[in-house]
C-alpha cells in the first residue's frame, strides 16, 4: 500500500486496531528518539510496543512519559534551546504512545504529530529552515508496517 | 544602559503619582495583604508581606514628596534607599512576586499593592537590580522579537506543522482580515495546538484571520521585569503590525501578561488609543458562542475545574467567558473553593518562572494550588494561559497529583461540529 | 457637672489652707490651659495639618487612563468605598480578631465620640450642631468594651508574626495615642483614679495630642482610606472587576 499525503495517512491509522496503534505510534516515536537523551522514552516506546502489556503496567508507564515531559518543557521566559525543545516533543511523543485509551483519540496520530514537532525542532536548531521529511518518513514507516 | 542608585530614585520619584502617595499614607500594617499572598501563606515568612515588599519606594515617597520627610532627609535623619537595600529588595519584588493582584483586592483600606509593586520594579531595573533571567528575556524580546528567542522561521515552522496536523492553511500577513492573531512564545515553543485550535474555530465561524510576521509575539516582558521603555517597544510593533495589515481586532492569546500588557497598559505606554479593538481569545469565543457561531457537539467526561488566571481573569477582566465556554463542553464541572478574581494564583506569573533562583519557593508556594484542586476532586484541570498550564503542570508532578492540564481553547476546538 | 469654655470651676468652700489651694490652683491652670490654649494649639495643628498632607498627597494627581474601560455594574469606586469594609471571601478565617477587633473598636470610637451626651454637648458649643445621645450606661459599656478591643488588637499586633513584623514605633505610638483619651475619658467620667479636674485635663490633653498627630501619622488613614479605596475601585472598575 502506498501513502502520499496526510488524509491518507489518517485514513490508514484510524482503521488500525488499539494494539496496533500504539505500535505504530512506538515507531513514529523512535524515529525521533535520537533527538532525546531522556532514558525514560525508550522506556515508553518498549511498552507500547509490547501486544500483551497491562493496564497497571501501561499507566506506570504513563506517568514515567509525563515526567519526562514535564520536566523538559521549556519555561516561560527562559531562552529557547531549540535541541532540548525537541527532546521535550520526543517526549511527548512517547506520552501519546502509552496514553490512557479516550474516545476520538488515536496515540498513532498524537505520536507522529510530536514526532513531527521534534523534528522541526532540531531542523530549527541546526538552521536548516522549516522544511523536514518527517511526514514523507512516517507514511512509509506505516505502509511498511501494514505490509508486514 | 549603566545602572546605578540615582538613575533608580530617579526613577522612583517619577513613578509616585496620588495612588500611591494616598497608599503609603493609609497603611495602618494590619498585615492583612499577607494572608492573601500564597509566598507567605505557603512559606509562613513574614518578609514575603506584599506591603513590605514596597518599603524602599515607601521611603522614596517619604523622603521626596512629604514635608516632614523632606525636612528629616536635610536633617540628616532619615535612612537613604541605597544599591545594598535594593539588591536586599530583589528576591522580595521578583522572586516572591507574580504581579498576581490579590493583595490588592483584600487590602482594607484599598491599597492596591500590586500597582506599586509593577512601579518599584521600574527603578529596580534601572539601577542593574532586576534578575538575570528577566533581563536576558527583555533584551530577547527587543533584539529578537521574542523573550525565548523564536524568530519567524521558528513561528513558519509551526504553520506548516498546524496546516499538516488540521488541513487548514494558515494565513500570514493578510491585509483586512478582521483578526490578527497573536501568539506568545510559550504556545509556539510548547503548544502548537493552541493555533491549531484558532484555525478551526475561525474556520467554523467563517471569519478572516491572519498572523503578522513582523509581530507574532504578545508577551510582554517589559512589563515584567518593569522597564516601560522597553514594553513601549513591544506594544508598538504590534500597534504598527495591526496597523498596517487594517484588522479589526488583535486577539491576545492564553497568555496572562500579554493580555493586561496590551489590553490595559499599552495605549497609556504608546500615549494614545488604539485604532483597533483588543480582545482575549476566550472574549472572542464567547463572542462566537453568543452570536451562534460557535457549533460544539459532545462533552468531556471527566470532572473538570478551572484555574482562573490572575492576569485574565482578577487582573483583566475576563471573568465569565470561561464558564460560559467550558458549559459548552462539560457535564461535571465544578469550581475551586476560590473561584474567580480570588483564584490563587499558581505562582509562576510576573516573570517568576524565568527566575531560575525562585524555583524551589514557587513549589513550596504550589502548596496551596495543591490543596485547592485536591478538595474540588476534579481529573481534569483547565486553564487560559500556556504559563499558568507548564508551572501548574510541574507543580503537580511535583506534588505527585495525576491531574492533566489543558487549554480551554483547545478544548473547545477539540469538540467543535466536524462539517459534513 | 459640665463646665463650659472659658469657666473655671471653683469650689464652694474655699480654705485658707495655701497647700490646698496650690494644688487646686494647678489643675485649675492645667485644665484651663488644656481647654483654651490647647484646643487653639491643637485643633489648628489639626484643621492646618490635615489640609496640607491631602494637599500634599492628592495634588501629585494620577495619569489619565486611555484603554477602553470595560463597564460592569457594580464596579467602581464608589460601590469599593463601601464593600471594601467587608472581609473578600476567604479572608475571615485566616485574621478573624483583624477584622472582628477592627469592626468593634472602630465603632466604639464613634459611638463614645459622637453619641455621648457631654461630647455632644461640646461640639454644639463649638459648631452649633447637635443630635441624640445615646444613654450614659451604654456609652459606659461600650467604653469599656472599647478599651479591651484594644488592648485585644495590642496583644494581637505583638504576637501575630507578620504584624509584629511590620510594627514600627509609629504602630505603638498610634495606638497609644487612641487608647489614651478613651481610658481618660472614662476615668474622669466615673471620677476614677485622679480628682475629676485633673483627669478631665489629662483627657483632654490626651485627645489634643492624637488630634496634633494624625495628620502625621499612620492615623491619618481616616482621611486616606478614602482616596485609596476610591482609585482602587477606579482602576479595577474599568477592568470591569468588581473590588
Amino acid at each position: 500500500m502506498n501513502i502520499s499525503n496526510d488524509s491518507e495517512f489518517k485514513a490508514a491509522l484510524s482503521f488500525l486496531s488499539g494494539t496496533n496503534r500504539r505500535r505504530v505510534a512506538a515507531h513514529f516515536s523512535e524515529n525521533v528518539l535520537s533527538l532525546s537523551k531522556d532514558a525514560r522514552i525508550k522506556g515508553a516506546i518498549d511498552a507500547a510496543k509490547r501486544a500483551d502489556i497491562t493496564p497497571a503496567e501501561l499507566a506506570a508507564a504513563y506517568q514515567t512519559a509525563r515526567a519526562a515531559s514535564v520536566e523538559s518543557y521549556t519555561r516561560c521566559g527562559r531562552e529557547c534551546n531549540w535541541n532540548d525543545q525537541a527532546s521535550h516533543f520526543v517526549a511527548e511523543a512517547g506520552v501519546a504512545c502509552v496514553q490512557p485509551d479516550k474516545p476520538g483519540a488515536n496515540p498513532a496520530w498524537d505520536a507522529a504529530m510530536q514526532a513531527r514537532m521534534a523534528r522541526t525542532c532540531e531542523t530549527i536548531a541546526t538552521g536548516r529552515g522549516t522544511d523536514n521529511a518527517e511526514a514523507a518518513a512516517q507514511y512509509r514507516i506505516l505502509a511498511e508496517f501494514l505490509n508486514s | 544602559m549603566s545602572a546605578s542608585i540615582e538613575k533608580g530614585i530617579s526613577v522612583l520619584k517619577e513613578v509616585i503619582d496620588a495612588p500611591i502617595a494616598s497608599y503609603f499614607s493609609s497603611c495602618v500594617h494590619c498585615g492583612l495583604c499577607a494572608e492573601a499572598c500564597l509566598f507567605y501563606t505557603e512559606s509562613g515568612d513574614p518578609k514575603y508581606t506584599p506591603i513590605h515588599k514596597l518599603e524602599p519606594l515607601r521611603r522614596v515617597y517619604k523622603q521626596e514628596y512629604t514635608l516632614l520627610g523632606r525636612f528629616a532627609k536635610i536633617l540628616g535623619l532619615s535612612k537613604p534607599v541605597t544599591d545594598e537595600e535594593l539588591e536586599e529588595w530583589k528576591p522580595l519584588v521578583y522572586d516572591s512576586c507574580t504581579l498576581c493582584g490579590r493583595c490588592s483586592l483584600v487590602c482594607p483600606v484599598g491599597n492596591d499593592i500590586v500597582y506599586m509593586v509593577r512601579r518599584l520594579r521600574e527603578g529596580m531595573a534601572i539601577s542593574g537590580h532586576a534578575p538575570e533571567g528577566l533581563a536576558g528575556a527583555s533584551q530577547r524580546a527587543v533584539e529578537i522579537g521574542s523573550p525565548m528567542g523564536v524568530k519567524l522561521p521558528a513561528v513558519k515552522a509551526q504553520m506548516k506543522h498546524v496546516q499538516a496536523d488540521t488541513g487548514i492553511e494558515i494565513p500570514l500577513d493578510v491585509v483586512g482580515a478582521e483578526y490578527m492573531v497573536l501568539m506568545s512564545s510559550m504556545e509556539i515553543i510548547n503548544f502548537p495546538e493552541y493555533l491549531a485550535a484558532i484555525a478551526r474555530i475561525m474556520k467554523q465561524a467563517g471569519k478572516t484571520w491572519t498572523l503578522c510576521s513582523e509581530a507574532f509575539e504578545a508577551t510582554n516582558s517589559g512589563i515584567q521585569i518593569g522597564v516601560s521603555d522597553i514594553a513601549r517597544v513591544l506594544v508598538q510593533r504590534i500597534v504598527d503590525g495591526a496597523e498596517k495589515l487594517k484588522v479589526k481586532t488583535v486577539i491576545s492569546p492564553e497568555c496572562g501578561h500579554a493580555y493586561t500588557a496590551l489590553r490595559w497598559e499599552g495605549p497609556n505606554l504608546i500615549g494614545r488609543p488604539y485604532s483597533f479593538e483588543v480582545l482575549h481569545i476566550l472574549e472572542v469565543l464567547d463572542g462566537f458562542r453568543n452570536a451562534g457561531l460557535l457549533k460544539t457537539s459532545g462533552f468531556e467526561e471527566a470532572k473538570l475545574t478551572f484555574h482562573d488566571p490572575c492576569q485574565l481573569v482578577r487582573r483583566g477582566g475576563v471573568l465569565e467567558e470561561p464558564r460560559r465556554l467550558l458549559n459548552l463542553v462539560a457535564k461535571d464541572y465544578v469550581e475551586t473553593g476560590d473561584p474567580g478574581k480570588m483564584n490563587w494564583c499558581c505562582g509562576g506569573g510576573g516573570g517568576v518562572s524565568a527566575i531560575e533562583e525562585a524555583e524551589e519557593l514557587r513549589l513550596t508556594a504550589f502548596k496551596v494550588k495543591k490543596v485547592q484542586l485536591e478538595a474540588t476532586g476534579a481529573k481534569t484541570l483547565v486553564t487560559a494561559c500556556a504559563n499558568c498550564r507548564i508551572v501548574l503542570e510541574e507543580g503537580l508532578e511535583h506534588y505527585k497529583m495525576d491531574i492533566p492540564v489543558v487549554g480551554l481553547t483547545e478544548t473547545i476546538a477539540a469538540h467543535l461540529t466536524a462539517k459534513e | 457637672m459640665y463646665m463650659l469654655r472659658g469657666e473655671i470651676y471653683s469650689t464652694p468652700c474655699i480654705l485658707a489652707n495655701s497647700e490646698f489651694l496650690e494644688t487646686h490652683m494647678n489643675e485649675d491652670l492645667f485644665l484651663n490651659w488644656v481647654r483654651s490654649t490647647g484646643l487653639d494649639i491643637s485643633i489648628g495643628v489639626f484643621v492646618l495639618g490635615t489640609l496640607w498632607r491631602l494637599f500634599e498627597i492628592y495634588s501629585l494627581g494620577r495619569k489619565t487612563d486611555l484603554a477602553v474601560p470595560r463597564h460592569r455594574a457594580g464596579a467602581s469606586g464608589l460601590h469599593t468605598l463601601f464593600r471594601r469594609s467587608v472581609p473578600p471571601p476567604g479572608m475571615f478565617k485566616r485574621s478573624p480578631i483583624s477584622y472582628v477587633g477592627g469592626y468593634v473598636f472602630h465603632i466604639g470610637l464613634f459611638i463614645v465620640v459622637f453619641l455621648f451626651a457631654q461630647h455632644i454637648k461640646l461640639i454644639q458649643s463649638l459648631t452649633g450642631l447637635s443630635w441624640p445621645n445615646l444613654p450614659a450606661q451604654f456609652i459606659d459599656a461600650t467604653a469599656v468594651v472599647t478599651l479591651a478591643t484594644m488592648v485585644l488588637v495590642l496583644a494581637e499586633r505583638i504576637n501575630k508574626p507578620v504584624k509584629r513584623f511590620l510594627s514600627t514605633f509609629g504602630d505603638y505610638a498610634g495606638w497609644a495615642l487612641t487608647f489614651l483619651p478613651v481610658l481618660t475619658g472614662y476615668l474622669a467620667n466615673k471620677h476614677l483614679l485622679l480628682s475629676y479636674t485633673t483627669m478631665l485635663g489629662l483627657h483632654i490633653l490626651s485627645v489634643e495630642l492624637l488630634l496634633v498627630f494624625i495628620p502625621f501619622t499612620k492615623l491619618f488613614h481616616v482621611f486616606t482610606l478614602w482616596g485609596s479605596r476610591w482609585y482602587n475601585g477606579d482602576v479595577n472598575g474599568r477592568k470591569g472587576v468588581p473590588t
